[in-house]
């Protein structure tokens, strides 16, 4: 099933909560996606996860991107059944409190993922059983993949950079 | 009988230990010799990859790339290269694409050769590991004739190959594959088929189909389940489709499916497919340029994820271009960062010398991990 | 009661002809080289320490923007109208060497070793030798000079 379609059947049963979907440009290799909605994103993925003509059993991949005026966190979902990919952004507009609902009770490679997410982007994730920095220091400040971030200048005395 | 006062302890796997296959760092909760949970703790070798890599542009993002997944870096730069090309749109000339096979193949022996070995140091036995490495030199003397460096080659580049091959590589390729067959069997009969390497592998470490879907598994790790998925024929890429090989699969041969030895046969029997691929691409290689032809690598504003079958699993780059000579953001999806967070579900009532066993047939390389 | 004494036939089979194999192989010809009195032949491509030639430099600083992790430092000075332009070997394509080239310094304490500054030198004056045994006991010892006039080596040297 390609993306067009998802999209048309997700605006469906959600409605509102699945933004449109954005126009490619003409020759463009981007990959295609659907935006939804921050607050229906557990939903939306779980309806995704359950429904039998969509199935998507396998989550590959949550990043999150820093744009200007945005957060994105974007999950790339795959079906061992069915054979299709798809592509979920949420885009999260307040940077100073980006907040999401956890997905870790649908897949449990979301565990690992989204605190990894939360440690380089600070973005915060509800209902995750065990929210704290995975790759850098638990008593490490700021979130590095952030466009403004500064490196701090001591960490247990050590001289940080070069 | 009055009982007896226990208490659980916890114990330190700590960052520096022989069996962790780099700087792992796992918190043993233990019930006497049984344990009851294990919490790895990574970041040790965390270098900031993704952070580094929008600092410089696209080719030179290439040496980090290298150093992810530093045992399988040909594999790692086939990755970039193709997501890369992606987004640029650029077509690969077919003798760019059967040299890159070559050498991923050959990378993928390279570096199971090195899971097999260390994974029979992990369980006692010195001799394999010794043989694994001598066959695997032969394969580092050969990437060293190609691309000039053993182990972090920066070779195959966006859009083709860095330099043709070498006069006489082709020779010596042919040579190691007709020297390292009968090796194969040799370390079956040394090592997969001995009692002792049997008895401490079998019915431990048991993933199930559905955890491991759950969990995100790839590789070696899910069809050893049972699973027969491989990127390599069910999305297919590159030139894989002209090429004829099979894929194991985890049967329960010698306990049951999804057990440790399981994971290792796959590994084994996944080196004996790798040669016939590389026999069938030297045979069929073409003439032709080996780079496309392209200006500066500028790719149009877009994103894009692409993901390839490395020898661990799958890696998957995810690039957000916006236009620019540097890339936006690039995000890179190693598979053993998935496979050692399933560690806590797999060593529940395993003992300890288990939990090694558990860890070395998972194959982690802590570069992968962390970035 | 049969299954017990197989169990222990095969476990036993499959070391024994273990051990005969391992002691066929302890007879065959040893694979290490004994390392520093035998040395490696290095291919011709290997990709070992940076070696400037500093007479064939145009000073364009296209090796140190092209370096991932930044470790050429260059400093040129404009040659002004009375001076003579030199011009580069006949190999490079006898090229105008436009500036003066004071500072010239790699850092082999961060490079890694890709090669890409020799790739976008236009007169191939940075090409990687096959040298790699230049260890020091100080960090500072690695960092080398290649500018005009300076002995090729450690910039301090503190021996």
């Amino acid at each position: 099933m390609l993306t067009p379609t998802i999209h048309e059947k997700l605006t469906q049963k959600f409605e509102n909560a699945i933004l449109p979907l954005k126009e490619l440009p003409p020759g463009s290799h981007s990959d295609p996606f659907i935006a939804v909605n921050s607050s229906k994103l557990h939903s939306v993925l779980k309806y995704l996860k359950e429904d039998s003509d969509l199935l998507f059993d396998n989550l590959i991949c949550i990043s999150g991107v820093d744009y200007p005026d945005r957060i994105e966190v974007v999950y790339h979902l795959f079906s061992y059944k069915h054979l299709h990919k798809v592509v979920i952004k949420s885009l999260l507009s307040d940077k100073t409190k980006p907040v999401l609902e956890s997905t870790c009770d649908l897949w449990k490679a979301a565990n690992w993922l989204e605190r990894e997410v939360f440690d380089i982007m600070g973005v915060h994730f509800n209902n995750h059983p065990d929210l704290r920095r995975i790759l850098l220091p638990e008593d490490w400040e700021g979130h590095p993949l952030r466009k403004d971030y500064k490196t701090q200048e001591f960490w247990h005395g050590i001289k940080v950079g070069m | 009988m009055a009982e007896l006062q226990t208490q659980e302890l916890t114990i330190n796997m700590g960052p520096q230990h022989p069996s962790t296959h780099g700087v792992l760092r796992i918190e043993l909760v233990t019930d006497g010799e049984i344990c009851v949970k294990a919490i790895p703790h990574i970041g040790y070798l965390h270098r900031c990859f993704e952070k580094h890599a929008e600092n410089v542009d696209y080719m030179g993002v290439m040496p980090f790339v290298d150093r992810l997944d530093y045992v399988a870096s040909m594999n790692n730069d086939m990755t970039y290269a193709m997501t890369v090309e992606k987004l640029l749109g650029v077509e690969v000339p077919k003798r760019a694409e059967y040299i890159r096979v070559i050498m991923v193949e050959l990378n993928r022996i390279a570096s199971h050769l090195l899971a097999v070995g260390t994974y029979g140091l992990d369980i006692g036995t010195f001799t394999p590991f010794m043989w694994a490495f001598r066959d695997r030199e032969k394969i580092l003397d050969i990437f060293e004739m190609a691309s000039g460096a053993r182990l972090l080659y920066n070779y195959l580049w966006i859009g083709g190959v860095w330099m043709d091959l070498t006069p006489g590589i082709e020779e010596k390729i042919q040579e190691f594959c007709d020297y390292f067959e009968p090796k194969i069997d040799e370390l079956d009969t040394i090592l997969s088929y001995n009692q002792i390497f049997i008895n401490r592998t079998k019915n431990v470490g048991v993933i199930p189909l559905d955890l491991a879907i759950s969990y995100g598994l790839t590789g070696p790790n899910l069809r050893g389940s049972g699973l027969k998925w491989d990127l390599r024929k069910n999305e297919p890429y590159s030139i894989y489709p002209e090429l004829e090989f099979d894929i194991p699969v985890g049967t329960g041969e010698q306990g049951t499916v999804g057990d440790c030895w399981d994971r290792y046969m796959v590994r084994m029997r996944e080196m004996r497919e790798s040669l016939k691929i590389v026999r069938q691409a030297l045979k069929k290689i073409p003439e032709g340029p080996f780079r496309a032809k392209m200006q500066r690598v500028k790719p149009a504003p877009g994103e894009s994820y692409v993901r390839t079958e490395n020898p661990r699993g799958e890696l998957g780059f995810y690039i957000v271009s916006d236009g620019g000579l540097k890339p936006y953001r690039v995000k890179g999806k190693s598979s053993c960062f998935t496979s050692i967070s399933c560690l806590d579900d797999l060593c529940h009532g395993a003992m300890i010398a288990d939990v090694v066993a558990i860890i070395g047939s998972l194959d982690i390389v802590l570069g992968e991990v962390d970035r | 009661m049969k299954s017990y004494f197989l169990d222990i036939y095969t476990g036993l089979l499959s070391i024994f002809k273990g051990m005969l194999l391992t002691l066929k192989v302890a007879f065959q010809r040893k694979a290490t080289i004994q390392y520093p009195f035998v040395k490696r032949e290095l291919p011709s491509r290997t990709r070992g320490r940076l070696n400037c030639n500093i007479k064939d430099c145009i000073g364009c600083k296209l090796c140190a923007v092209a370096c991932p992790v930044d470790c050429i430092y260059i400093t040129t000075v404009k040659r002004e109208p009375p001076e003579e332009i030199p011009l580069t070997s006949p190999e490079s394509g006898a090229k105008q060497r436009k500036f003066h080239l004071p500072q010239f310094d790699i850092n082999f304490t961060l490079c890694c070793w890709c090669g890409l500054c020799t790739v976008v030198c236009p007169t191939e004056c940075l090409t990687m030798t096959k040298e790699y045994e230049f260890s020091v006991t100080n960090q500072k010892e690695l960092v080398w000079q290649f500018g005009d006039n300076q002995r090729v080596g450690p910039k301090e040297s503190t021996s």
